[in-house]
């Protein structure tokens, strides 16, 4: 059967527009529109590789057991817990979220989520200087110059440019990428930037140097000559940038972790926030993040209104904390902080450096995830995950902070639980009973 | 030779990762793979697969190394995975978020096997469980 405007559950772009041909009795899926990332996980539904069963580990054996033995085990290793870490992963509903935020609450425990080492930096540049935003529907129906900073579009969000940035024919850019300059500042010469009118090619750890710069040049003054060493870019190019920008009609410019990861974090950010501001005497001009995970933020919305703090939430003292370096996961982890963890639709194991993952790998771990990976390998309870927007609806935030509501165009395949969301609530009641024991 | 790390995505490896495939060899094949540019490979003596350790010597990951002209001298790229996450910096500079891009990381031949993904969990992070 054929379904239509189905959402892709899998990077910050949320393309509405994918098409699905689900044959269960061959257990074939055809998938039309989406890039290779969001084909890939639509596979997932049929897959061989999929985790079907709950497991435990005992005594160093893995064993697969029933789902009321495995929300018991780990039911257990929360409530005995002193300070259980939630990685509330991105790969998931706000919903199934919620649910997180709220145990580690009741539990004591810290809650953060794929922002942590992704945006982090960039929400904490937000909260130092403010942000001019766009919907993604404003880029594409208005900006004349698109400028990606430190990343690849092309392969971190692939339809970003042909939906929302580059491509895509809106109301004053009628030509599509006829109407568009493109200029990309990258230390590679990645795809993006081998398809872009400019490509900055700057020194890595360089990025505040060159946004001071362009600022310099922005308010009419001439940067210091060992800026081109420092950047590796000539001054001349700089005034080039700046000009082209000037004399757009709209600027819309999207930052990716090559700001907000390198050396400066949020003060490289909010050194181009407060450029973007300036520009805005000029030009309009807006600045967005490329979010790479597809509901991340969801997660800072979410935590924000309940708690807020967009990330790193710490409930130890009874109250809400955020304290970035000392509340958020790889922090936490590396200073051995954090006693258990339970870690959801994201596979952190792989994603963080080996001295907070070496920890991760020692202490009781939880996982609910849909298929083997590093953190699935090294999890005491292996809770087996549903996919959100084909098998259960639910919500997620686009890149640019739009709720878009999903719909699933099959079922979960256990009988035991609907959703993710529906399996934290279980381990909630699980939780509760033990303690109030 | 002392060069700057980055890491990011590569079509391929988010193809791969997404797909649920982490324990693939293609996957190791993507991913536990070291980008420079031609005039390092050769400084380093055109090895097979070189070892890429961290600043502190800590941590140490063997890769296979690929010549492209899209890198320049001093800098490499390893794209987002298990293998470039052994040597990426963890201090966070209180933001949360370890170094991903511009982490300073020792290259040099080395003879180590290239470990899969899983090889990588099991022998490094739970010490040969
Ligand atoms: S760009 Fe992102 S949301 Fe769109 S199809 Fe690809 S992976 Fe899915």
């Amino acid at each position: 059967m054929v379904y239509k405007n189905i959402i892709c559950p899998v990077c910050g772009a949320a393309c509405d527009d994918v098409q699905v041909d689900l044959d269960t009795i061959n257990r074939t899926i055809d998938v039309q529109n989406a890039c290779k990332m969001g084909n890939a996980k639509f596979q997932e539904v049929v897959s061989s590789h999929r985790i079907v069963r709950p497991t435990i580990r005992e005594n160093g054996k893995v064993k697969d057991v029933s789902w009321d033995e495995a929300l018991e085990m780990a039911a257990d290793i929360l409530v005995k817990s002193r300070r259980p870490l939630f990685f509330l992963g991105s790969e998931t509903s706000c919903e199934a979220q919620e649910v997180g935020l709220h145990i580690a609450e009741y539990l004591g425990g810290v809650a953060d989520s794929n922002a942590t080492i992704c945006h982090g930096p960039t929400v904490m540049g937000i909260q130092e200087s403010g942000m001019v935003g766009a919907t993604a529907g404003q880029t594409k129906n208005r900006a004349d110059m698109i400028v990606y900073w430190g990343v690849n579009a092309l392969e971190s969000m692939p339809r970003h440019m042909s939906r929302y940035g580059v491509f895509p024919r809106g109301y004053w850019t009628k030509r599509g990428r006829f109407d568009r300059t493109l200029i990309t500042v990258d230390p590679r010469r990645t795809p993006t930037a081998t398809a872009s009118d400019l490509h900055l090619q700057i020194n890595p750890n360089t990025d505040y140097e060159l946004l001071s710069a362009l600022f310099t040049i922005l308010n009419g003054k001439e940067p210091h000559t060992s800026i081109e060493d420092i950047t590796g870019i000539p001054i001349s190019v700089m005034k080039q940038m700046v000009e082209m920008m000037k004399e757009s009609n709209y600027v819309g410019i999207f930052v990716g972790l090559g700001v907000s990861s390198s050396y400066g974090k949020h003060r490289n950010i909010e050194m181009a926030l407060n450029f973007v501001k300036e520009m805005n005497n000029y030009t309009k001009c807006n600045i967005g993040a490329l979010r790479g995970h597809c509901n991340v933020a969801g997660f800072n919305q979410l935590a924000s209104y309940l708690y807020g703090y967009p990330f790193g939430v710490d409930f130890m003292k009874g109250y809400p904390r955020y304290n970035p370096g000392e509340t958020t996961t790889v922090d936490l982890l590396r200073e051995k902080d954090v006693d258990a963890a339970f870690v959801m639709s994201a596979d952190l194991v792989n994603h963080i450096p080996a001295d907070s993952a070496k920890y991760l790998t020692e202490i009781p771990m939880i996982c609910l995830d849909i298929a083997p990976c590093p953190s699935t390998t090294a999890a005491d309870v292996v809770l087996p995950g549903v996919i959100d927007a084909m098998e259960c609806d639910g919500t997620f935030y686009r890149l640019d902070n739009v709720p878009v509501h999903f719909e699933p165009f099959t079922d979960s395949p256990f009988p035991e639980t609907k959703s993710n969301e529906e399996t934290l609530k279980m381990l909630f009641e699980k939780v509760k009973a033990k303690k109030e024991a | 030779m002392q060069v700057l790390l980055n890491t990011g995505s590569t079509i391929d490896e988010g193809r791969l990762a997404k797909g649920g495939n982490k324990y693939s060899e293609d996957y190791k094949k993507e991913c536990a793979v070291c980008w420079m540019c031609a005039a390092d490979y050769a400084t380093l003596g055109s090895p097979e697969k070189v070892a890429v350790t961290s600043r502190d010597g800590k941590h140490t990951v063997a890769v296979y190394p690929k010549v492209t002209e899209v890198m320049r001298s001093g800098q490499v790229f390893i794209p987002r995975s298990i293998w470039a996450n052994v040597v990426v910096e963890p201090d966070t500079f209180s933001t949360g978020s370890p170094r991903y891009k511009g982490s300073p990381v020792i290259i040099e031949p080395t003879d180590e096997e290239v470990l899969s993904a899983e090889e990588v969990v099991l022998k490094l992070y739970m010490g040969g469980e």
